[in-house]
C-alpha cells in the first residue's frame, strides 16, 4: 500500500488560484467552500521586501486529531493514508473543526456535515492526480508515495529537507513544505 | 437498527432534546434534500478551447449527465502545457448563470429589451444598415471584434458592406508591442525559450497575473534549471514572488533603464560583436545616441541605484546569448506610456546587442502552419475596400504606422460623436467598460443610430444596443479553427460544443450567414462553419474529425536554433529603423519624457498604475460567484500604496481613500503595501463593472459585479499617443485624499 | 473565515450542564451535611438539576446539523472511545434519568417517588459522582482541542467545576428561596459556599491567563483578547467585576450579616453568579484562536 502525501514548493507559487477552484470543481463545492487556500506573507522593507504565497490544504496528518475527537468516527484513514470523512455518520458536531490545528475542516451547512480535501482519492485510485496538482501552472505542488524513495515527491523533500508546518504540534502531516 | 437508534435517542437526550429535533427535523431535512447536488450520471470528456479570456487555451471539459462538471488543461497544447487557470475553471460555471441572454433581444427603452425572433431581428437591422449605408456612405459603419480567430469573419462581413473601419481593442491592449517589435525583428510577436534561458527579465509583464500558462510552464522548468529571473516593476508582482530580483523602477521610466543598459554593454564592450556584425543594422548610430545615456543619469530618472544597472548589464552579458527579454503584452511595454513604443524598440535593441535571436535560451520566431482558404471560385470573396480607415490608421498623413483592422477602439465615440461612425457592431467586446473615459464613450455610443451587440450577458455595452444577437457561449459553439497553440512546434487547434446551447443562441458564423441574406451580401456566405476550417485545414493534410477528437493536433516542424533572419526592410535586425527613419521618428531609441509626472511636492499626487489579477479576466469576471468569492475573501480588489506616502495622508490599511483625476472620481479601500514605488498607486484592473444587471455574485456568495470596485478607466481622459494613437493609460496623475465620513 | 465553529448552542450547554451538575451536588451535600439548615434548598437543587442538564443537552444536539436532521445519526455518538463527545454522551444519559429520579425521591412526587426514596442515599452517592464528572466533563471538553492552545490545559476542567459549583449553588439558593422564604436566614450560610467557589474560581482563572500569557503566542492572543482585546469589556464587566467581585463581596456580607441583610440580596448575589458564569464560557469559547501555522 502507497503512502500518499503532497510536496509544495512556495518558491514557486504565484497565488493563481487555480488549484482552489479546480479543487472546487472537482468535488462539486458550492462557491463559498474550500478545501484548499493561498495564503500571501509579505516580509521585510524595500530594497528587502519579499513575498511569499502558502498553498494549504489538509494535511492529512499521520496523528489526526480531528480523528481522535470525532465521536461517530465519521472521521476516518484509508490504507493510504488518506484522512476522510463519512457523510452517512457526520452529525455535524463540529468538534473535528475546532480540534484541526490547521483548520482545514469546512462546515457543508447545507448537507450538515462537515468536508475537507479528500486527496482526490477517486483520481488518485484510478490512476490520476489530485486537481490542485495537475492544474498548477508552475508546478508547486508535488505528489506520490511517501514510502517509496525512489518517487519523485520523496526525492524532492530528502533534497530539499521538506518540512511539514508545525511539526511541534505533532500531528505527522503527509504533505511538506520547500519554503526558500 | 433504525429501532434501536430512536429508543436509545430518547433514553439519552431525554423527551426535551427529542421533541427539539424531531420538530426541527420536520423542516430543515428538507433544506438538507434540497441542496444535494446531483454528482451522478454518466461522464463524457469533450476536448475545446477554453474563452475565459484571449488565451484561447485547450482544455478538454468533463460533463456529467449532461451537466458540465470539471475541466483539465490538454497536455499537447504548446500554450497552456496541460495547465488551467482559476478563470478556466469557474467559467464553467457560466452557461448556468441565470443573467444570461436568452434570445435575441431589441431595446425598447432605456435599460429595457424585449425579445425577439431571430428573423425580425436580421430584417430589421439590415433595413437600417442599408439606409445608413445609403445615407452617409459604407464608411460610416464600424465593427468592433476581439481579435482571435473569428476576425476574419467579422472583416468578410465588414468588407461585404464596403467599409474598412473594423476595429480591435488592440490601442487599449498591446499596439506598441507589436509595432515596436515588428520595427525591429520584422514580427510583432517573438516568441521566447524561457525553458533553456540563463537569465529570463520581464521588463512590465507579469505572466503571473496577466496569464500565459505556457510561459508560466516554461519559465518554472528554466528556473527548476537554474535561470536567473529577474522582473522590473514598479510593484512587486506575482511573478516578483518567484523571481530572484526585482527591481523597483519608476514608473513611466523604463526606456531609460534600457538605454543605459545598452550604454553599458557597449561603452564596457560586453555586446555580441559577432551577432551585432552580421545579424543587426545601424549599430553606429545606436552607439553614437546612447553615450549619454549613462547609468548615473538613468538612476535619476528612474530612482534604480546605477550599480544595479552596471551589475545587471554584466550579468546580462555573461548570459549571453542565452538570455529572454520578455516581449511584453500590455504592462510598460503595451498600451501605457507615451515612450512605450521607443521602450518597444529599446528592448529589441538589447536583444540585438546580446546577440539572443534564434538561439537556444534566447527569442525566436514560433513555426506557425500554412493555413487555406475558401475556394474563391465556389466562395466568391468580397471586393476588397482599400483606404484608411476613418479613425486615420493606415493613413500616410495620420497614423502609417496603426494597422488597419485594429485602429484606435477609442476613436469610435469620439468619431460617433462628429457624425462620421453611425452605425456599427460590436463583437464579444465590451468598450463602455473596456475604454478610458466612460462618460465620453457613453455619450459617443449613444449617438450611434444603430448598434448591433453580440454578448451573453447585458454587458455595460449590450446596455447600449439596439438589438443583441446572443452568440452561443464557447462551451456550446464551433469557433474557427486557429493555430495560436503554436509555440515550440506547429499546431491547429478548434473549438467545438461541450454541452447543446440551453437557449435561444447561435455561433456566430451562423448569424452572419443569416444576416448576410438580408443585407444582399449572401453569395459571400454561401458555406458552413466547417466548410470554412476545412478550407483552412487542407494544406495540413488532417481531417476536421481528427482535429476535433483531439481538440489540438501536433504538425511537429520544431523550432531549431540557427541563423536568425528578420522579415525586415533591410533583413536584418533593426538597430536604427528605417520605417521609423522614413516616417521622422527618431531611427534609433532616444530617451522621451512620460507625457505627465506626479509632483514630487505634492503628498496628494501620484501616478495611477494598474494591473491584471490572475483570477479575473478584464472586467468580465467580477460578476462570476466563483472568481468573486476569491476576491472577497482576499479583500484583493483594495488600491495599493506606499507606507510612507499613506502615512502622509493619515491612512491606516483598509482605510478608504478618495481618488480624483480632470475627468473622474472615485472611492477606494487602501493596501498599504512596501511592494510598490512610492510615485504611484495600483489599482487592480478587474473592477468597477456599471451594468445594472450584474447582480448575480451579490446573490452567490455575497460581493461583485455591479459597483464592485473601481476602474482605471474612470480617471483617464481621451488621449491619443502621436505615433500610435493608442491610449497611454498610465501617463495620469491623480489626487489621492484619505475619505472622512 | 476562521471564525469559531462553535457558537452560543454550545456555551448554553456548558453553563446548563454546569449549573445542573453543580445544583445536585449543593442539593446531596444541603441534605446530607445541613438538612436542618435548608430543606428546601436541597428540594430546589434537586428540582432544578435534571431539567438543566436535560436542556443544557438539548442544545448540544441542537448545534448539531445532521445530526438533527437526520436523528438516527446519533446513535453514532458513542462509537468513538477516545473522542471526549462520546463519554460526554454516556455520562449524561447516566446522569439525567439519576438527576430525575433523584427529585422525585427528595421530593416524594409520584410512585416512583416513593419508591425511589428507600434508596435515597445510593441515588445521591450515584448521581453526585456523575454530577462531578459531568461538571467537570464540560471543562474537559474543550480542555483536550489542541486546536486552541488557549483551552488545551489542566486548568480548563479545575475552571470549569469551580464555575459549576458556584452557578449550581446560587441556582439552587436562588431556588430554596422561590420554594419558601422563611427559610432566607439559615440560607445565609451557604454563601459561605460562593465565597469559597468564587474564590476558588478568581485564582484559577487568574493563574489560566497568567500561563497562556507566557505558554505559547497563540494562547497569549486569546488571553490578551480577553484582558485588554475585543473582548476585554465582556470579560472585565460580566465576568470579573458582575460574576466574581461583586457575588464575592455580597456573599462575605451576607454570610456575616446572617439573614440581617434585605431579602433581594440574598437571591441578587446568586443572579450575578448566573451572569457571571454564562459570560465565562462566551468569552472562552469566542476568546479560542487556532496556533499561526505559515
Ligand atoms: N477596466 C479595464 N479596462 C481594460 C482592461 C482591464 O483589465 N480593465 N484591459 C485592457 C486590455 S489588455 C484589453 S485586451 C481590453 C479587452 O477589452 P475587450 O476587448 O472589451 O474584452 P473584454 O473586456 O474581455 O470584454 C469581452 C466582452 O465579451 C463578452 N463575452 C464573453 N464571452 C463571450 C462570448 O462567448 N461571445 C460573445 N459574443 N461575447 C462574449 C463579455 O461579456 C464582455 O462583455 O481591455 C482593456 N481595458
Ligand atoms: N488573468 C488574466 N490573464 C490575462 C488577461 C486577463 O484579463 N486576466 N488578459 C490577457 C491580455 S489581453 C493581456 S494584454 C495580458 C496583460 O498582461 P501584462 O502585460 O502582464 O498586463 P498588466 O498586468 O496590465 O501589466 C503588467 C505589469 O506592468 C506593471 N507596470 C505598470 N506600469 C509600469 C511601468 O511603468 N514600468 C514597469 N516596468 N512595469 C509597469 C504593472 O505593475 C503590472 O505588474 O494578460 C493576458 N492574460
Ligand atoms: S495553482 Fe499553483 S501557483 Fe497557483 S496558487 Fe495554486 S499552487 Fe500556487
Ligand atoms: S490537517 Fe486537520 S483535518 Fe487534516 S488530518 Fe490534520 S487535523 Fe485532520
Ligand atoms: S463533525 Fe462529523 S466528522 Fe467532525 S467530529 Fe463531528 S461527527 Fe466527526
Ligand atoms: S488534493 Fe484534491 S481535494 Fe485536496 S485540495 Fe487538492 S484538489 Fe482539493
Ligand atoms: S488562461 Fe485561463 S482563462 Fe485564459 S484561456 Fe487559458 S484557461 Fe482559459
Ligand atoms: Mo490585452
Amino acid at each position: 500500500m502507497p503512502r500518499y502525501g503532497i510536496a509544495i514548493d512556495t518558491t514557486k507559487c504565484i497565488g493563481c488560484q487555480a488549484c482552489r477552484v479546480a479543487c472546487q470543481n472537482q468535488n462539486n463545492l458550492p462557491v463559498t467552500e474550500e478545501f484548499n487556500r493561498i495564503v500571501e506573507r509579505e516580509r521585510g522593507t524595500y530594497p528587502a521586501f519579499g513575498k511569499e504565497f502558502v498553498p494549504l490544504q489538509c494535511n492529512h496528518c499521520e496523528n489526526a486529531p480531528c480523528q481522535r475527537v470525532c465521536p461517530t468516527g465519521a472521521t476516518y484513514t484509508t490504507e493510504e493514508g488518506v484522512v476522510l470523512v463519512n457523510p452517512k455518520t457526520c452529525v455535524g458536531c463540529k468538534y473535528c473543526v475546532q480540534a484541526c490545528p490547521y483548520r482545514m475542516r469546512v462546515m457543508d451547512h447545507a448537507k450538515g456535515i462537515v468536508e475537507k480535501c479528500r486527496l482526490c482519492v477517486e483520481l488518485v485510485r484510478d490512476g490520476g492526480t489530485p486537481a490542485c496538482v495537475s492544474t498548477c501552472p508552475t508546478q508547486v505542488r508535488i505528489f506520490g508515495d511517501l514510502d517509496d524513495p525512489k518517487s519523485e515527491i520523496s526525492r524532492f523533500i530528502a533534497e530539499h529537507r521538506a518540512q511539514p508546518l508545525r511539526p511541534d504540534l505533532n500531528t505527522k502531516p503527509k504533505i511538506f513544505y520547500k519554503r526558500s | 437498527m433504525q429501532q434501536r437508534g430512536i429508543t436509545r435517542r430518547n433514553f439519552l437526550i431525554g423527551s426535551t432534546a427529542g421533541t427539539a429535533s424531531l420538530v426541527a427535523a420536520s423542516y430543515l431535512n428538507f433544506g438538507a434534500w434540497a441542496a444535494k447536488d446531483h454528482t451522478s450520471g454518466e461522464v463524457k470528456v469533450t476536448p475545446t478551447l477554453c474563452d475565459a479570456c484571449g488565451n484561447w487555451c485547450a482544455i478538454n471539459v468533463y460533463t456529467r449527465g449532461g451537466r458540465i462538471w470539471k475541466a483539465e488543461g490538454n497536455p499537447l497544447a504548446g500554450n497552456n502545457r496541460g495547465r488551467m487557470c482559476a478563470k478556466g475553471h469557474g467559467f464553467l460555471h457560466e452557461p448556468y448563470n441565470p443573467d444570461r441572454i436568452k434570445s435575441p433581444l431589441k431595446r425598447v427603452g432605456p435599460n429595457k429589451f424585449e425579445p425577439i425572433p431571430w428573423e425580425q431581428a436580421y430584417k430589421e437591422i439590415a433595413e437600417k444598415i442599408k439606409d445608413i449605408s445609403a445615407k452617409h456612405g459604407p464608411q460610416s459603419l464600424f465593427w468592433l471584434t476581439h481579435p482571435q480567430a473569428n476576425i476574419d469573419l467579422n472583416r468578410r462581413f465588414l468588407t461585404a458592406l464596403g467599409s474598412p473601419n473594423l476595429f480591435s481593442h488592440g490601442s487599449t491592449c498591446f499596439m506598441p508591442r507589436n509595432i515596436g517589435w515588428w520595427l525591429t525583428v520584422g514580427s510583432s510577436k517573438p516568441s521566447m525559450d524561457f525553458e533553456n534561458a540563463r537569465m529570463i527579465v520581464l521588463v512590465g509583464r507579469n505572466p503571473a497575473a496577466g496569464l500565459d500558462l505556457g510561459q508560466l510552464r516554461e519559465m518554472a522548468k528554466g528556473r527548476d534549471r537554474g535561470a536567473k529571473i529577474v522582473v522590473i516593476d514598479p510593484r512587486y508582482s506575482e511573478a516578483a514572488a518567484i523571481a530572484h530580483q526585482w527591481i523597483r523602477i519608476r514608473p513611466g521610466t523604463d526606456l531609460a533603464f534600457v538605454l543605459a543598459l545598452a550604454n553599458v554593454l557597449i561603452s564596457e564592450d560586453l555586446y555580441q560583436k559577432e551577432f551585432v556584425e552580421k545579424y543587426t543594422e545601424g549599430f553606429d548610430e545606436l552607439s553614437e545616441e546612447v553615450k549619454k545615456y549613462t547609468p548615473e543619469w538613468a538612476e535619476t530618472k528612474t530612482d534604480v541605484p546605477k550599480e544595479t544597472i552596471v551589475t545587471l548589464a554584466r550579468e546580462l552579458a555573461v548570459a549571453a546569448p542565452r538570455v529572454v527579454l520578455h516581449r511584453g503584452y500590455h504592462g510598460a511595454m503595451g498600451t501605457q506610456y507615451k515612450n512605450s513604443l521607443q521602450l518597444v524598440r529599446g528592448v529589441g535593441c538589447l536583444c540585438g546587442l546580446l546577440g539572443n535571436f534564434n538561439q537556444l535560451g534566447g527569442m525566436y520566431f514560433s513555426p506557425k502552419p500554412k493555413l487555406g482558404k475558401l475556394d474563391k471560385s465556389a466562395h466568391p470573396s468580397p471586393p476588397r475596400v482599400d483606404g484608411p480607415m476613418v479613425d486615420g490608421s493606415g493613413d500616410p498623413d495620420r497614423y502609417p504606422l496603426v494597422p488597419r483592422g485594429q485602429g484606435m477602439t477609442q476613436a469610435i465615440p469620439e468619431l460617433a460623436i462628429k457624425g462620421v461612425l453611425r452605425a456599427g457592431f460590436v463583437y464579444h467586446s465590451n468598450p463602455l467598460r473596456t475604454v478610458p473615459n466612460p462618460a465620453r464613450v457613453i455619450e459617443g455610443y449613444r449617438k450611434l443610430e444603430l448598434l448591433v451587440g453580440f454578448d451573453y450577458v447585458l454587458s455595460e455595452t449590450a446596455c447600449l444596443c439596439h438589438y443583441i444577437l446572443p452568440e452561443s457561449f464557447y462551451l456550446e459553439r464551433d469557433d474557427v479553427l486557429h493555430t495560436n497553440q503554436s509555440v515550440k512546434t506547429k499546431q491547429v487547434s478548434v473549438r467545438q460544443p461541450v454541452i447543446k446551447p440551453l437557449y435561444d443562441t447561435k455561433p456566430l458564423v451562423q448569424i452572419l450567414v443569416e444576416l448576410a441574406k438580408h443585407l444582399d451580401i449572401g453569395d459571400y456566405f454561401n458555406f458552413t462553419l466547417d466548410d470554412w476550417n476545412r478550407a483552412l485545414l487542407a494544406p495540413l493534410n488532417v481531417s476536421l474529425e481528427q482535429l476535433k477528437k483531439d481538440g489540438v493536433v501536433d504538425l511537429g516542424g520544431e523550432w531549431k536554433p540557427g541563423e536568425p533572419k528578420f522579415n525586415t526592410p533591410s533583413g536584418k535586425l533593426e538597430l536604427a529603423s528605417s520605417i521609423m527613419k522614413e516616417h521622422g521618428l527618431p531611427a534609433v531609441p532616444a530617451w522621451e519624457d512620460p507625457l505627465v509626472m506626479p509632483d514630487p511636492k505634492d503628498p496628494h499626487s501620484f501616478r495611477m498604475i494598474h494591473g491584471k489579477q490572475a483570477y479575473h479576466t478584464h472586467t468580465r469576471t467580477c460578476n462570476q460567484p466563483y472568481l468573486m468569492r476569491i476576491t472577497s475573501i482576499n479583500d484583493s480588489a483594495r488600491v495599493w500604496i506606499h507606507p510612507s506616502r499613506a502615512k502622509a495622508l493619515g491612512l491606516k490599511d483598509g482605510e478608504c481613500m478618495t481618488i480624483s483625476s480632470p475627468v473622474g472620481k472615485g472611492r477606494a479601500r487602501c493596501r498599504i503595501t512596501e511592494g510598490i514605488h512610492p510615485d504611484c498607486i495600483f489599482v487592480p484592473s478587474p473592477y468597477g463593472m456599471y451594468s445594472k444587471h450584474f447582480q448575480y455574485a451579490k446573490k452567490n456568495g455575497g460581493q461583485g459585479g455591479f459597483g464592485y470596485g473601481i476602474s482605471y478607466n474612470d480617471f483617464l481622459p481621451t488621449y491619443f499617443d502621436p505615433v500610435l494613437g493608442h491610449i497611454m493609460s498610465n501617463e495620469i496623475v491623480v489626487r489621492v485624499e484619505k475619505t472622512y465620513t | 473565515m476562521l471564525e469559531s465553529a462553535w457558537g452560543w448552542y454550545i456555551i448554553a450547554y456548558l453553563f446548563l450542564a454546569g449549573a445542573g451538575a453543580g445544583a445536585f451536588i449543593s442539593a446531596v451535600a444541603c441534605d446530607l451535611l445541613a438538612p436542618d439548615w435548608s430543606k428546601s434548598l436541597a428540594r430546589a437543587g434537586s428540582l432544578a438539576s435534571g431539567p438543566l442538564v436535560a436542556i443544557g443537552t438539548a442544545c448540544l444536539v441542537l448545534d448539531l446539523e445532521a445530526g438533527l436532521w437526520e436523528p438516527w445519526r446519533q446513535i453514532y455518538l458513542v462509537a468513538n472511545s477516545s473522542s471526549m463527545i462520546t463519554w460526554g454522551v454516556v455520562i449524561l444519559s447516566g446522569f439525567i434519568p439519576i438527576a430525575f429520579v433523584y427529585a422525585a425521591a427528595l421530593n416524594e412526587i409520584t410512585i416512583v417517588g416513593k419508591i425511589a426514596k428507600k434508596y435515597l442515599i445510593y441515588l445521591e452517592i450515584v448521581g453526585a459522582v456523575l454530577a462531578v464528572a459531568t461538571a467537570g466533563y464540560t471543562g474537559v471538553l474543550i480542555a483536550v482541542v489542541n486546536g486552541v492552545p488557549f483551552w488545551n490545559t489542566p486548568l480548563m476542567p479545575v475552571l470549569f467545576m469551580a464555575s459549576a459549583m458556584s452557578t449550581g449553588l446560587a441556582v439552587a439558593m436562588i431556588g430554596a428561596a422561590i420554594i419558601d422564604i422563611s427559610t432566607i436566614r439559615t440560607l445565609s450560610n451557604f454563601a459561605l459556599g460562593h465565597v469559597i467557589f468564587l474564590a476558588v474560581e478568581g485564582l484559577v482563572l487568574g493563574l489560566l491567563i497568567f500561563m497562556s500569557l507566557t505558554k505559547s503566542v497563540e494562547a497569549a492572543d486569546s488571553a490578551k483578547m480577553l484582558i485588554s482585546g475585543a473582548l476585554s469589556p465582556y470579560f472585565w464587566i460580566l465576568v470579573v467585576i458582575v460574576g466574581l467581585l461583586v457575588p464575592f463581596v455580597m456573599s462575605i456580607v451576607e454570610y456575616h450579616e446572617y439573614g440581617e441583610m434585605p431579602k433581594i440580596l440574598v437571591v441578587g448575589a446568586d443572579l450575578l453568579v448566573l451572569i457571571g458564569g454564562m459570560s465565562l464560557r462566551a468569552v472562552i469559547i469566542f476568546s479560542g484562536t487556532p496556533p499561526h501555522i505559515v
